[in-house]
């Protein structure tokens, strides 16, 4: 893993989220006619519309809007929030920390979840546990967020006699049992599509593994078991998983959005649903930004992470 | 089991010396959806102190299945019928797992095929070898490295020390298979197998590891089962050695008897099959000698990639220009086998595509008075007459066209015969592959591997070319269908007159087919002589070095037989 | 071996489907009571005799609206499928033949399109187009191209490199021929499993739009739009949001066999030394 390698990863980031600004800026500046209108609706004045077209400055030829957006961006500033008369890169970044805090949650939760099953089903094939997790996993990805969260909601969080609260947000640093009792069941929301993907896909790659030439050679040579898989197996199977998660990452921002919703979470999600409804431009531009640039520093971190597990690709 | 040093004459202080090895009366059937398949019947097997058995099948004789029987690893479905297989006596069908994990890597070790997918990718090398130390006799992590450090010495490795930290990706294929046998020789076991430990490298490293594994044995005197398919190289190894047909032992005995005057039908077969260089096959000598095709100065150069890829990172950026082939020149005479041999990397595959326009080159190809500079003149007419025949039979046929399809495309592609004499000349084609006529309906995966290499043989021939290389066409078969591959291309080409090029690195088989030999090392051609001149001393030393490490069939190997490199 | 674990797949998912198809498309007819009626007397209750599912806040007999409502989402979710793999296809197929710099620019767009997470990406077409059920297909049909577009390119690389259609590339056929004949025939397998797998993908992601009310519109009884609609009541009868709920993961569950089924029987994994 050379410094070269990083350099051009990072390079090769930079061109993806030129790409995807490049795209975000166009559906919703440049395409069906006039922002402004869209915006404010087909009933707005012309005097309305002239007014906003300068203030966003729609007069301008589109590159140099682009330009001026990039411009503003590279310097953390992504203008005024239209609706809510405040600094874009304000509200977007409270809402990025609460957003970060419910998806780390579900990351961890999915992490000590779905890897150790994933494992310890291949290890043991046959039997109870791969049927509950064969039917556990094809659930898991059959369920769109929405459904499991209204089905958690109804079980969990009744008004009388819930055990969850139905939503809203604590912060952790703010009283740690009340923070647990409100991302218990988005956290769990989200992470169950996740988890069921993840433990399906260590299983299967563990049990390639575990019938791998090496393992059996391992176990060939007289090895006890529990070594052969805490030494042998485990470490090969590991890096696959990690990609398996970098790529859900991206289900993961998706969910995100729904699930916010839902449970009245104000991270991005929620702030991209009602920017969305109100057509608040610079928001929906910051948000969709900062929503990829996750996901491609996501992929980046799972690169880096997979280079540390497997030797070969460190020194390709 | 704590034993301080390698002890191997431990079982000389023991009473009356019961085999290291035997098996008696031992039968192996798997249970699948068709019903139990017989793999092993009736197997009776003694391997004694200090001798070294060789088991000698085709694929599918059940010569691996004997090997996880001994070592107790079989599948869920394996049943086993009858028999008995002990180990100095103790009868491992008894064995617990526990109590053989106790006994595998410790009392009987295994030396694998394929060094590349059998050691732990993840793990450094010292580890793989020490942590059986550490696991059967009781070593410290820092005593067993120490340890490790000198099996790998006496393995041959050059510098044991650096080879404990290193990964298994980062070095060569001989070398690895020096750390599985370091690893397997570490406890001092009393028995090794050794399945087919040769067959994944190349000559020259195959023949080091032939000489490693005798002097090795020599040392410690450890009994060993030595698998393999290739009768020449056992005869090498073994002192004794018992043949495998379909599960069954059909001959058995003193390796130099069993080869010198074998009993049983299959065995005749088979060390028939095998090639013998002094046994002339091919086809008459060409009278003319103006050449029909030659390559002048041809390099293929693996260019870096594109600025934008660099740029963006999809490769190392490798400054280095990756030759593929150098100044090849070589001419091939009508009507003539021109065998060109090497070992992988020679470049030899890359001049087969080079001469079949899938390549890019610099350099030129002179072909019927005109002369190609670039992949883009080849003409359809140059692609008629020149044709080409892959190694791997599965990959070389199209899963879902029929053999009737595979076999027209070229007919009417070139318009050998019209429309209405495509079916008749299909038929002709397979007659001349001596595969019967009903087979043009069927799909490849209906066909064996030696079939598939016949319709692709066919195919070639189909066009009515005035050369054919074959580029490893018997390399991926069992060696008694090889010959019958081997024998119908001479054939052909006795009958249609049309040149070979036979890509190889089977040294002995190309002697019996070649008129001339070109050998590539590296991308370059180092040499190229007539068949007759082969053991003459002005050969380039490569190529002495291939002949002397290539394993001949014989009853007596006497050293002075050997060229002196 | 691996026998035991495909069978009750394959079963299951062909029965699931079945069962899809069959509502799919004869739905809206087999619906015992008219979808919009109201039965205000038996309002917000759990299954019984008259209304098997039970009734939503209006009395509307759950069951036939759910019945009404499938063709709606599970047709969504082909007919998107179909558009996102035609467009995505061609263009992965293209630069996987063209290969060189025209391969790699276009890589190089397809990999900052799918940057973008699905559902975000969804979202930003369907509000700039305005709300709709057309408007989502095509928005669902957009972001499934460059996925698809990546595995078609993928499959026909693995492809172009196997040695008959060197031996046809050798032989001097026309490049027509060898796209047509070898390559395309062989590289089908990987985008069948990949566009059966989307389908339920499709599904989620319509209904999702349904319940945000960016798909389907009222009266429609698209299940999205159900569960929406039935989370005021979702404590007095949670039967409203559990049965289109239920009927969403199903109707996705049943792709999403398929396609698994689909793939370990058209790309059997090779045998085991």
């Amino acid at each position: 893993m050379t410094s070269g390698y990083l350099l051009r990863r990072l390079a090769s980031i930079v061109l993806v989220l030129a790409i995807v600004t490049f795209a975000v800026f166009a559906i919703t500046t440049i395409l069906p006619g006039n922002a402004a209108v869209m915006i404010l609706g087909q009933y707005a004045t012309p005097d309305a519309v002239k007014a906003l077209e300068l203030q966003l400055h729609l007069d301008q030829p589109w590159y140099v809007q682009y330009l001026d957006w990039v411009g503003g961006a590279v310097r953390g500033d992504f203008g005024m929030s239209l609706r809510l008369s405040l600094p874009v890169s304000q509200v977007v970044g409270q809402a990025f920390v609460n957003s970060l805090v419910l998806a780390g949650t579900a990351l961890v939760l999915v992490t000590v979840v779905a890897i150790p099953l994933g494992a310890l089903t291949a290890v043991k094939r046959g039997g109870i546990a791969d049927l509950l997790l064969s039917i556990f996993s094809y659930l898991g990805t059959a369920l769109p967020e929405f459904v499991t969260a209204t089905l958690l909601l109804v079980i969990f969080a009744a008004p009388d006699n819930g055990i969850f609260p139905a939503g809203g947000y604590v912060a952790p640093w703010v009283d740690p049992a009340a923070f647990v009792a409100h991302v218990a069941l988005p956290a769990v929301t989200l992470g169950l599509v996740l988890m069921a993907h993840i433990s399906r896909q260590v299983r299967s790659e563990m049990s390639e593994v575990l019938n791998s030439d090496f393992v059996r050679a391992a176990r060939l040579k007289g090895l006890r078991e529990r070594r052969v898989i805490w030494r042998h197996a485990l470490p090969n199977s590991l890096a696959p998983a990690v990609a398996v998660i970098s790529l859900d990452i991206g289900y993961l921002l998706g969910g995100i959005i729904v699930v916010e919703e839902i449970f009245a979470w104000p991270g991005l999600g929620r702030l991209l649903i009602y920017a969305l409804e109100n057509r608040d431009l610079p928001v929906i531009q910051a948000v969709t930004l900062l929503l990829a640039a996750v996901y491609a520093l996501s992929n980046f971190v799972s690169d880096i992470v997979i280079a540390a597990l497997d030797p070969r690709v460190r020194h390709a | 089991m704590n034993v301080a040093a390698p002890d191997f004459d431990r079982s000389r202080k023991d009473a009356p010396p019961a085999p290291v090895l035997s098996i008696l009366n031992y039968s192996l059937a798997y249970a699948t959806e068709r019903g139990p398949v017989d793999a092993l019947k009736a197997i009776d097997l003694k391997i004694e102190k200090g001798e070294t058995h060789g088991l000698v099948g085709e694929s599918g004789s059940g010569k691996s299945s004997m090997a996880w029987s001994i070592m107790r690893y079989l599948p869920a479905n394996a049943i086993e019928q009858a028999g008995a297989i002990r180990l100095a006596g103790e009868e491992l069908l008894q064995c617990s797992q526990r109590d053989m994990a106790d006994i595998r890597g410790q009392r009987i070790s295994m030396v694998f095929q394929d060094p590349s997918t059998s050691l732990n990718p993840a793990m450094r090398l010292g580890d793989q070898v020490s942590e059986v130390l550490v696991a059967h006799r009781g070593l410290s992590r820092a005593e067993a490295l120490e340890e490790a450090q000198a099996a790998l010495a006496r393995t041959g490795i050059a510098r044991p020390a650096d080879m404990l930290r290193r990964y298994p990706h980062e070095v060569s294929g001989g070398e690895k298979q020096r750390v599985v046998i370091a690893t397997a020789f570490a406890c001092a076991p009393q028995l090794i197998i050794f399945d087919e430990p040769t067959t994944a490298l190349d000559v020259l490293t195959a023949h080091q590891i032939l000489d490693l594994f005798n002097r090795l044995r020599d040392e410690t005197q450890v009994s060993a089962l030595y698998i393999s398919h290739d009768l020449g190289l056992v005869s090498r190894v073994a002192d004794t050695v018992s043949v495998l047909h379909k599960g069954t032992i059909v001959e058995r005995g003193d390796i130099g008897e069993v080869f010198r005057s074998p009993r049983d039908a299959y065995t005749k077969r088979l060390i028939e099959a095998v090639p013998d260089p002094d046994r002339w096959i091919g086809a008459d000598l060409p009278t003319e000698t103006s050449p029909l095709l030659s390559l002048d100065e041809v390099g293929v150069r693996y260019t870096p990639v594109s600025f934008l890829d660099r740029w963006l990172g999809s490769d190392d950026g490798d400054e280095n220009v990756f030759w593929g082939a150098k100044d090849v020149s070589l001419g091939i005479r009508k009507g003539e086998l021109l065998g060109i041999v090497g070992e992988s990397g020679s470049g030899k595959s890359t001049i087969a595509k080079v001469l079949s326009g899938l390549q890019d080159f610099t350099g030129a190809l002179d072909f019927e008075g005109s002369r190609i500079t670039a992949r883009k003149q080849i003409t359809r007419d140059y692609r008629r007459k020149v044709q080409i025949v892959f190694q791997h039979p599965d990959a070389s046929l199209n899963p879902r066209q029929t053999v009737a399809t595979i076999l027209s495309r070229p007919l009417k592609l070139y318009g050998i015969v019209p429309r209405s004499g495509i079916a008749e000349r299909i038929r002709q084609l397979l007659e001349l592959v001596r595969l019967p006529a009903d087979y043009a309906n069927r799909l490849p995966h209906q066909l064996s591997g030696g079939e598939k290499q016949r319709v692709a043989i066919a195919r070639a021939f189909a066009a009515e070319p005035d050369l054919v290389i074959c580029d490893e066409i018997t390399s991926a078969l069992d060696v008694s269908v090889q010959a019958t591959v081997a024998e119908l291309l001479v054939k052909l080409q006795r009958e249609t007159g049309a040149a070979c090029i036979f890509i190889t690195h089977d040294l002995n088989l190309i002697r019996q087919l070649a008129h001339r030999i070109a050998v590539m090392q590296r991308g370059r051609l180092v040499d190229l002589f007539d068949r007759a001149d082969a053991m003459a001393d002005d050969r380039h030393p490569y190529t002495k070095a291939l002949l002397n490490a290539v394993p001949v069939l014989s009853s007596e190997t006497s050293d002075s037989e050997r060229l002196t490199p | 071996m691996r026998r035991t674990a495909i069978a009750p797949n394959a079963v299951i998912a062909i029965l699931l489907l079945a069962l899809i198809a069959t509502v799919a498309i004869a739905g809206p007819w087999v619906a015992p009571y008219d979808p919009q009626a109201f039965f205000p007397m038996v309002r917000l209750q759990g299954p019984s005799a008259a209304h098997w599912l039970g009734t939503d806040e209006y009395g509307r007999d759950l069951l036939s609206r759910i019945l009404n409502g499938a063709p709606e989402t599970v047709l969504f979710g082909l007919f998107a499928t179909v558009f996102g793999v035609g467009i995505g296809a061609l263009i992965g197929v293209t630069a996987g033949v063209l290969g060189g710099w025209a391969d790699n620019a276009i890589m190089r767009v397809l990999d900052g399109l799918l940057a973008v997470p699905d559902l975000l990406f969804t979202l930003l077409i369907v509000t700039v187009l305005g709300a709709g059920m057309g408007h989502a297909m095509l928005a669902v049909a957009i972001v499934f191209a460059p996925g698809m577009a990546r595995i078609a390119r993928s499959s026909v690389l693995s492809v172009r490199t196997r040695d008959y259609v060197r031996a046809a590339v050798a032989r001097g056929e026309s490049g027509a021929y060898v796209v047509m004949r070898e390559v395309l025939p062989n590289a089908l397998s990987p985008i069948i499993v990949e566009s059966t797998i989307r389908v339920s993908f499709a599904i989620m992601i319509g209904a999702t739009l349904g319940f945000l009310g960016l798909g389907a519109q009222p009266p429609s009884t698209e299940w999205g739009l159900m569960v929406s609609q039935g989370r005021q009541y979702m404590f007095s009868n949670p039967w409203c949001v559990a049965v289109p709920g239920i009927s969403i993961a199903l109707a996705a569950l049943g792709f999403n066999l398929a396609g698994d089924a689909l793939r370990d029987s058209l790309d059997p994994r090779g045998s085991r030394r």
